[in-house]
């Protein structure tokens, strides 16, 4: 099954990497049909994607979630699902232009991490640790659908003029509640996240809150989301400053999976 | 007084606290946390060890300007909670007060419409009432008024959450325990005794650890035995206390003989000190064990390896390797580590409010559920005179994705006349 996964993984990218060329041709060409098959190509990939995490857990013998190169590439594919979601309730493909390019650089981390599996400690040996991870990666993907969105509402500012963009884009208020929508998404799956992160702890450690740099770097961007949503509460806030934000809160979320791991070692540093 | 109530209830003042919090706990995680003045001066310099102890920056969490900044959220949230309550339950009846919901704002609208009930239904409203109020007639309905106490809800789950931690902090219990089976050690002061009846060590082919497990009982002079296991993630409880499985080490028998006749026999574990009683001025300290050493200068040769420290009145007088078969000689007397083995630390702790604090965090989530997925919205449809209606709808939250929702419904009954 690792066999199967060794070989799927590259093909995967290569599909992520047909989807993104079709969303940039939907952009580039203003074809709305090269979006349409962009959508199609993106959905068809998230189930090969699926089909690597579970080849990846058969061999394993476990949720394929507990090292840097299978959580880069559940994070991918949290990423993958949330913007699928998005682009399909709010008819906006423009979000795959810029969302496909994102996972294809976490599935690029993954590529460079070790695929090497090694048995798991007894910590982590839980039935808790699929609860925390999985909602950790629906969180992440929510956050960095969040971020993207961003991107679009400060890009949109600057082709205001442009009409393929303002008929692709929605109005500005409408992006900034589409970017509202997915920092709740993250925010709740957050704070599950932590909630289950600290029963898991007091069982695992006995204490449920220890400071961990992991858990401190969750908690600081839980207070970030906290602040953009207090933020979008008081006149003025919306719209540029609160994408601003929202942008901050996804290079928080990067430093919490990648930066905490590799600079700030702690209790969640497994490699 | 009622400025600053004012300013302890303010937006402004949250978002100050809340970025000040942030900020705070991100810095702490740059900083080794818990070291000596000496190892920051050797690792950052002087001044900034100066800086650092000052400002208790080498605590950072337990220091008390950010317990401050945690009472001030506290009495934030509390006060917040507190002043919005009346308004709170007075929004929540007038929601479905048919006089106030026509003078509610409108977020959407549309006009002209034949018959207002495929709008309520497609927009998944409940059943709507009818009401006649001043000459005018009409429908509504209400939807999530329960999401009105989204925020109020997560507020007050934040604040357990912060008290049954803080309260946790200041009256747990917290003691370490470790030894070998056979081994019977206090538990600090509570009065009772631990007694380590087993450890095992359930390991997979390749020699990692699957599982470490624990037999334990815990007794006292006024306490009856209790037994249990303690296992990773699977802590026992006995006489209140939970006992979690926390780490492992190697422990060895060290004898103490002369012309063969044991003296002192102790099994010491890794970390130890051991007096040695026929000679006074002599300590042996267990530094480690190696179980695959391999010293260099023959890789060839595999076996284990104890590593010790002696010590004569308190000063190094000899650090050294013993491979299987090897002593240590002092005078007549013989120094011999044996029957290498793995000891349990085991970690005894009662902490009385962590279910208040885990009542706290489900209350947040709840709290989320409701402000982020129960959104209120509110639709009232009013007859004109020409025998066609116009819909108002009310979604503080939902702004031009309500809007274009409520044209959807009207898109999805072709029956209905033109929007406004």
């Amino acid at each position: 099954m690792l066999n199967v996964e060794k070989i799927l993984f590259p093909i995967v990218m290569l599909f992520y990497l047909a989807a993104m060329v079709l969303y940039f041709l939907f952009t580039a060409l203003k074809k709305e049909k090269a979006a349409k098959w962009a959508f199609r190509v993106q959905l068809g990939t998230l189930v090969l994607h699926t089909l690597v995490l579970i080849c990846r857990g058969i061999g394993a013998g476990r949720l394929p979630m507990t090292n840097q190169y299978e959580f880069a590439s559940s994070f991918a594919w949290g990423l993958c699902l949330v913007s699928l979601v998005f682009i399909w309730r709010f008819r906006f493909p423009l979000l795959g232009t810029f969302a496909v390019p994102v996972i294809l650089l976490i599935l690029g981390y993954a590529a460079l991490q070790s695929r090497e599996v090694h048995a798991l400690m007894p910590a982590l040996q839980s039935g808790w640790l699929g609860l925390h991870v999985s909602t950790a990666i629906i969180a992440y993907g929510a956050f960095g659908v969040s971020f993207v969105i961003s991107l679009i509402f400060l890009l949109r500012e600057r082709r205001s003029d442009d009409s393929f963009w303002a008929r692709s884009i929605p109005a500005s208020e409408k992006l900034d509640l589409i970017s509202y929508r997915s920092v709740t998404l993250g925010l709740l799956f957050l704070t599950f996240t932590i909630l289950t992160g600290a029963i898991w702890a007091e069982q695992a450690w006995g204490s449920y809150w220890s400071w961990d740099p992991k858990e401190t770097w969750s908690l600081v961007t839980w207070l970030i989301y906290a602040v953009y949503l207090h933020l979008r509460i008081r006149r003025g806030w919306k719209g540029r400053t609160a994408a601003i934000f929202a942008a901050i809160g996804f290079l928080c979320v990067i430093f919490t999976y990648i930066g905490v791991n590799t600079l700030l070692p702690g209790i969640h540093s497994y490699k | 007084m009622r400025k600053i109530r004012d300013l302890l209830t303010s937006m402004s003042f949250a978002i100050v606290l809340l970025v000040l919090l942030a900020a705070c706990c991100a810095f702490g995680s740059f900083i080794t946390q818990g070291q000596t003045y000496e190892w920051y001066a050797g690792a950052y310099g002087e001044r900034a060890a100066v800086l650092i102890m000052a400002l208790y920056l080498d605590d950072i969490y337990h220091s008390w300007w950010f317990f401050a900044l945690g009472g001030f959220l506290c009495l934030d949230l509390l006060l917040c909670d507190l002043v919005r309550l009346p308004s709170l339950i007075r929004r929540t009846k007038k929601a479905i007060d048919p006089q106030s919901i026509l003078r509610s704002p409108v977020t959407a609208s549309l006009s002209h419409v034949a018959d207002p009930a495929p709008v309520f239904s497609a927009l998944h409203m409940p059943e709507p009432k009818a009401f006649g109020q001043d000459g005018v007639s009409g429908l509504f309905s209400v939807k999530n008024r329960a999401g009105l106490w989204g925020a109020w809800v997560c507020h007050l789950g934040i604040l357990l959450l912060i008290l049954g931690f803080g309260l946790g902090q200041m009256t747990h219990m917290e003691y370490t325990v470790y030894g070998v089976p056979g081994d019977e050690k206090p538990i600090g002061d509570t009065g009772l005794t631990l007694s380590i009846d087993d450890f095992r060590i359930d390991r997979r082919e390749d020699g990692t650890a699957r599982q470490y497990t624990a037999s334990i009982t815990v007794s006292g002079k006024n306490a009856a035995a209790q037994s249990g296991k303690a296992s990773v993630n699977h802590p026992a409880a006995l006489h209140g206390l939970k006992i979690y499985q926390n780490s492992t080490g190697w422990a060895a028998a060290v004898t103490v003989s002369r012309d063969g006749e044991t003296l002192q026999e102790k099994v010491l574990c890794a970390g130890e000190y051991m007096p040695i009683q026929a000679l006074p001025e002599l300590s042996v300290f267990f530094n480690a064990f190696y179980p695959d050493y391999a010293p260099a200068e023959n890789e060839a040769l595999e076996g284990h390896a104890y590593l010790y420290t002696l010590y004569y009145r308190g000063q190094i007088a000899g650090m050294n390797i013993l491979l299987p078969g090897e002593v240590i000689t002092v005078d007549d007397y013989t120094i011999r580590f044996s029957d290498p083995q793995e000891y349990t630390l085991l970690q005894v702790k009662q902490d009385r409010f962590t279910s208040l604090a885990l009542m706290g965090g489900l209350i947040v989530l709840i709290g989320l559920l409701l402000a982020f997925y129960c959104q209120p919205r509110t639709l009232w449809a009013l007859s004109g005179q020409d025998g066609l209606w116009n819909v108002y709808g009310f979604s503080p939250k939902g702004g031009a994705l309500f809007a274009e929702q409520l044209h959807s419904a009207q898109e999805a009954t072709p029956k209905l006349q033109k929007e406004e």
